[in-house]
């Protein structure tokens, strides 16, 4: 099966290969920039997440895709569905906000000084013992707000990471592909 | 040139920009709706009775209070083909005498069918979350509104606002309001 396969490699020649890992190289460089560029818009570090736990269901489910902004001006508001990150735990986790207290102070940036408190929709208490020992969630913890939803896109990268030989299956199959495609 | 596998690509190709089309149709349809859509009538936040009681936390102490409020406002408005279920939250916000603008939920439900939409809550054992400063409520008064956050099957998430108590609602001296003998 594959004796074919190499036959038409070889014929095809070095530069035909060359040309390829170039166009391969473009397109992850290419997939590399839009991120990075919608990180720079929203202000986010990632600006789109997918749902790993059902802490928010009915709402979300795993696997579903959110869309997030973090304007650096913005106050957050009861009812506004977080990301947050606490420095030392490994996974963003997805919220909503019930309490905000803004201390008074002067400046611009004063969206900056807002202590959060969230709950999962789905959670019976709120996420105090989540905190790590902080007793409120602060600015600097926050990713992003949920301003969109696409249901179950992302049950693909679940899917990946639960058995990782699918993802290498993957990745080998796509960038065979992208070397032996003749067009 | 027509290979299974060029026929595969071309098929799986149009079928998902067939359905990202058809997602992105009901996303932005739902949202120009909400548009034109008359803004919620007839609901009303009600606050009868607020008692301040010591409270004593981990590491501080604090105010607690209990309201005793009523809840009465009809969202089935909110609900097409495009609703997958309204979060409905009671937000008081107030700024106590330390300057500090607070907002806090007591009391949310998630409603999921349009039948459920018609919302009466009354009653001073409602209260669903603490309600507690760090500092006092003393001379402070508070807002209610009751919110609700409509969550879509696909697209963008809405927020608004259903009802809100009239005027604001001063909190009672400590252990003041509806003191029992």
């Amino acid at each position: 099966m594959f004796t074919e396969e190499l036959k038409a490699f070889r014929r095809l020649g070095f530069r035909h290969v060359l040309l390829q890992t170039l166009n391969f190289a473009s397109v992850i460089a290419s997939g590399l920039m839009i991120w990075k560029g919608l990180g720079l818009i929203t202000n986010s570090e990632s600006p789109i997440v997918v749902v790993l736990s059902g802490s928010m269901e009915p709402a979300f489910y795993r696997g579903d895709l959110l869309f997030l902004t973090n304007p650096a001006h913005e106050r957050y508001h009861n009812g506004d569905i977080t990301v947050y990150k606490i420095p030392g735990a490994d996974i963003p986790i997805v919220h909503r906000v019930l309490e905000t207290h803004d201390v008074k102070s002067k400046g611009s940036l004063s969206a900056q000084n807002q202590r959060l408190l969230t709950k999962g929709d789905n959670n019976e208490v709120n996420d105090i013992e989540l905190y790590r020992g902080l007793e409120h969630l602060e600015r600097k913890h926050i990713v992003g707000k949920v301003r969109g939803f696409l249901p179950y896109i992302g049950y693909v990268t679940i899917a990946m990471n639960d058995f990782p030989q699918l993802k290498y299956a993957l990745l080998g199959g796509l960038g065979l592909l992208a070397l032996i495609q003749r067009e | 040139m027509h290979t299974v596998f060029s026929r595969v690509n071309n098929i799986s190709a149009l079928l998902s920009s067939c359905v990202m089309g058809l997602l992105a149709a009901i996303a932005v349809s739902s949202m120009a709706l909400q548009l034109f859509e008359a803004p919620l009538e007839g609901g009303s936040v009600v606050v009868n009775n607020v008692k301040v009681t010591h409270g004593k936390g981990r590491q501080y102490k604090y105010e607690h209070a209990r309201v005793d409020f009523e809840i009465d406002a009809d969202l089935s408005p909110l609900f097409n083909w495009n609703t997958k279920q309204l979060f409905l939250y009671l937000d008081a916000e107030y700024t106590n005498a330390k300057g500090v603008k607070n907002a806090v939920v007591i009391w949310d439900r998630i409603v999921r069918r349009k039948a459920d939409a018609k919302i009466h809550v009354a009653g001073n054992r409602v209260q669903k979350y603490q309600f507690k400063d760090k500092h006092t409520f003393r001379d402070a008064e508070a807002v209610y509104t009751l919110r609700y956050n409509l969550m879509p099957h696909v697209g963008a998430l809405v927020y608004g606002v259903a009802a809100a108590t009239n005027a604001s609602v001063p909190f009672p001296a400590l252990n003041a309001a509806n003191a029992k003998v």
